[in-house]
């Protein structure tokens, strides 16, 4: 019995059509940094590249642990309110007068904690992710505004808010916690075998179950992972910002979203990467700086990131059903 | 006219084109000539040559790949030939649209349903052509409607019900009875048993005789030679994309439809290998949890101990106990002469059980994720270095199995989905050999698994027993689990109800104690 000539043989292998998504966003990418450098003077300048490197560090950060999460076909609306309550932990840690270091381990693991919830609130309570994570999300922002009474916490520990000005090597510090974050992440996502039991999960929860994968591990990790980004997230905004205010951040879950499926995330799960989404959060953020710098309305913004949005996603679902 | 007939002739544009088209009773209806589809340079369908004639009922056989699919998607619409003719009551057609297909009364009820599961019975037969009377479907008439079709039928279902309240089989006579309703001129059926209890398959052939009385054409395809001989005229074999041949069920037999579908005989399928059997692998006593009741078998290394029973007898559910995905009640678990529990899935895994499960698709397969994760997914510890996971090692164990099984994919990047149904069953399968498992239980491995393959799995349990373990296979297939069981247990209503040795009792005798008869 011939093996190659069977009739419903399968197609070619789709491993490619993630290292084509990605360098369409990195070609895509590099295509607006130069239109915009032709278009302005002002792109070019070491302080406005400095200033969206920061800006869009913050988001990728989030879109990293976001993309861990929709893998296993969930979602996580709550790290916009995340980053604004942890920038006020943070912030209140520090003129408490807590160590630096116990300041921010204390702030992430409070991140570790509010992901645990997360895990409890799908696992155990059976929850949907939609439903546990914008309960967060609303009542995050509502003891954030309880703590602070509604007022801002400045910080006076200068050694932290240095951080998020200085450059190490010619490149921002913000920017070298997003290599900090992506290549742990690579190696989680991609080489190891937690990474595929996410895959698995979001793919067929119940077969990853049978074949031995602790499912419920794997959800909280997931969401424990994403929350432990925002509260990173959060420590570095309130260090860029100088201020802890529990109004922060707002929309931010969108953003993550948004950088997330523009670089190649399934919403429907099992679909995903890690280059992908940090593309996508610098696709966006200069698209941001660029409208700023030529001054766009910032409503157009929102329009050309709605558009955006559309058309990779479309054109990203065409390569893949193409390819069946 | 029947009810049926009724509701198919509902639209007057319908209703004038079956005037027209209309063929005496043993004319060729539908004519293939040279029907040829090719993907780029792959023919999944090489030129074929086939006339259905009006009031037949026209089987088709072949293993899977050898073009099956592919002819149904042509005839209804789905896909569009590459090459040849196609012609209808004498005149030639595109059938480039599934509504074309529709409109001149070809329909097709497939493997899997492919219905709404949160609607009615009745709105499921009515999808996408409701009545409608200014605008407001009229719901009371449409459920009126189905119900006068369903008893017409002779299904014993009510149209009110929920569909994903009734049984896979029981959905499937709804999904035939709702094409039954839209075309009665060609009708094709896909492996329409593969989830019926035995009464159920007895309406649907009642039905299919009945629906040739009408002049119907019935298409036929299932891998069930028995009832490929019970019902059909005439039998067409493809073997790889071709069309090899057609013939009157009265002229030829079992031996002869087989070696053309793969040049093999009967004997080589149901090879029963003869091991001698060592000790008790494993023990339940009085076991009992969801669906299952005081439940106490043994299996031996070297030996396959058969479930046999209807759909929803609890041996699936026995199963799941036993490997610790629901959770045990009463009764206790032997692991060689040692009593352990089994609290959930890892635990069994460690003490070496395998489970390839009933579904597929629901419990087998991440079907959007690549062969070669699939098959690694219950070793991947063993193949990770700490953390990281051995590239080298994962690739050669998926290669390993692939080959083993002879899966064909050209490589384990490719998605599991794209795998017809029995190379599917492979990678169930082959996620357990690299496991080191010594019991592994076999929940209904060969549904909609063409006849080479199963040649193959049973092949496999040979040489699993062979190598010490012990299997557990559970069927709803009476002729599979009867010739390949050391010992077969019959179970009814979640309990075990019975017990023989190999082929001590008759296939009468078991179906008996199967029903309660």
């Amino acid at each position: 019995m011939s093996v190659e000539t069977t009739a419903e043989s399968a197609p070619a292998p789709k491993k490619g059509t993630n290292i084509l998504l990605g360098l369409t966003l990195l070609g895509l990418l590099l295509a607006l940094w130069l239109a915009l450098g032709l278009a302005t003077h002002a792109f070019w300048s070491p302080n406005n590249i400095s200033n969206l490197l920061r800006q869009g560090a913050m988001t990728a950060i989030l879109a990293v642990g976001q993309t861990f999460v929709i893998i296993t076909a969930g979602i996580d609306l709550s790290v916009g309110a995340i980053v604004g309550f942890t920038s006020v932990i943070v912030a209140w840690l520090l003129q408490a007068g807590v160590p630096l270091w116990l300041s921010i381990v204390l702030t992430l693991l409070i991140g570790v904690a509010i992901g645990a919830f997360h895990g409890f609130g799908i696992v155990r309570m059976g929850l949907p992710p939609f439903i546990i994570t914008l309960a967060t999300l609303t009542s995050l922002r509502g003891i954030g505004l309880l703590i602070t009474n509604g007022s801002t916490i400045s910080i006076s520990h200068e050694g932290f808010t240095d951080f998020s000005r200085a450059d190490f090597l010619g490149v921002p510090s913000l920017f070298w916690m997003v290599i900090l974050v992506a290549i742990p992440a690579f190696v989680f996502l991609h080489l190891s075998r937690f990474g595929r039991y996410l895959f698995a999960v979001g793919s067929n929860a119940e077969a990853a179950r049978l074949s031995g994968v602790n499912v419920n591990r794997t959800i909280y990790l997931a969401y424990i992972l994403s929350a432990a980004c925002a509260a990173l997230v959060g420590v570095l905004l309130a260090s860029r910002i100088g201020i802890g205010n529990a109004t922060q951040a707002e929309g931010w879950e969108l953003q993550a979203i948004a950088s997330s499926v523009i670089g190649g995330t399934s919403l429907f799960g099992a679909v995903g990467s890690v280059h992908g989404p940090l593309l996508g959060a610098f696709i966006l953020a200069t698209i941001n700086n660029g409208a700023n710098l030529l001054n766009v309305n910032s409503f157009w913004q929102r329009i050309i990131t709605g558009l955006l949005i559309i058309v990779i996603v479309y054109f990203d679902q065409l390569r893949r059903r193409g390819s069946r | 006219m029947s009810s049926l007939q009724e509701l198919s002739h509902r639209h007057e544009d319908e209703a004038r084109l079956a005037e027209s088209e209309t063929v005496p009773r043993g004319a060729p209806i539908l004519e293939l000539r040279g029907l040829q589809k090719k993907y780029g340079l792959v023919e999944a369908l090489k030129p074929a040559t086939i006339t259905f004639l009006a009031g037949e009922i026209h089987a088709i056989v072949g293993e899977n790949g050898a073009g099956k699919s592919t002819l149904i998607k042509l005839l209804t619409g789905v896909i569009r030939r590459t090459a040849g003719e196609v012609l209808w009551c004498g005149r030639p057609v595109q059938l480039s649209t599934p509504n074309e297909a529709i409109s001149r009364g070809i329909n097709a009820v497939h493997q899997e349903v492919v219905l709404c599961p949160h609607l009615s019975v009745a709105a499921n037969m009515f999808l996408g052509d409701e009545m409608n009377r200014n605008g407001l479907m009229r719901k009371g008439a449409m459920e009126r409607a189905a119900q006068a079709a369903l008893d017409d039928l002779g299904f014993q279902l009510p149209a009110a019900a929920v569909l994903g309240s009734l049984t896979i089989g029981q959905q499937q006579l709804v999904a035939t009875a709702r094409a039954a309703m839209r075309g009665i001129r060609f009708l094709i059926f896909d492996e329409p048993t593969a989830y019926l209890t035995r009464q159920e398959s007895a309406q649907l052939f009642r039905l299919i005789r009945r629906l040739r009385e009408e002049g119907v054409t019935i298409v036929y395809i299932s891998h069930r030679m028995e009832e490929v001989f019970e019902l059909a005229d005439r039998v067409s074999v493809l073997r790889d994309g071709t069309h090899v041949g057609t013939r009157l069920i009265g002229e030829t037999n079992e031996n002869e439809l087989i070696a053309l579908m793969i040049n093999r005989s009967i004997e080589q399928i149901y090879h029963k290998e003869k091991v001698a059997a060592g000790d008790v692998i494993v023990e339940t006593r009085g076991l009992s949890g969801p669906g299952f009741t005081d439940v106490s078998l043994s299996v031996r290394s070297g030996e396959i101990v058969g479930l046999y029973g209807l759909i929803g007898a609890g041996r699936s559910e026995f199963a799941l106990g036993l490997y610790g995905r629901q959770p045990v009640t009463a009764g206790e678990i032997f692991w060689d002469g040692r009593k352990v529990d089994i609290a959930n899935e890892r635990a069994a895994m460690e003490l070496g059980i395998a489970l390839a499960p009933e579904s597929r698709r629901d419990q087998g397969l991440c079907l959007n994720l690549p062969i070669g994760l699939n098959i690694n997914l219950p070793v991947f510890r063993r193949l990770s270095s700490g953390p990281v996971i051995r590239r080298r090692d994962e690739a050669e164990n998926a290669d390993r199995q692939i080959r083993n099984l002879a899966i064909k994919t050209p490589s384990r990047a490719v998605l599991a989905s794209a795998m017809s149904g029995g190379n599917q069953q492979k990678i169930v399968i082959g996620k357990w050999l690299s496991h080191g498992a010594r019991l592994f239980i076999f929940d209904e491995p060969t549904v909609g698994v063409d006849v080479g393959t199963k040649a193959e799995i049973y092949r496999l349990f040979g040489e699993l027993l062979k190598q010490g373990a012990g299997i557990i296979l559970i069927s709803s297939y009476l002729p599979e689990v009867y010739e390949l069981s050391d010992r077969l247990h019959v179970f009814r209503g979640g309990r075990l109800v019975a017990s023989h040795d190999y082929r001590a009792a008759s296939h009468e005798d078991v179906l008996t104690q199967a029903i309660g008869a």
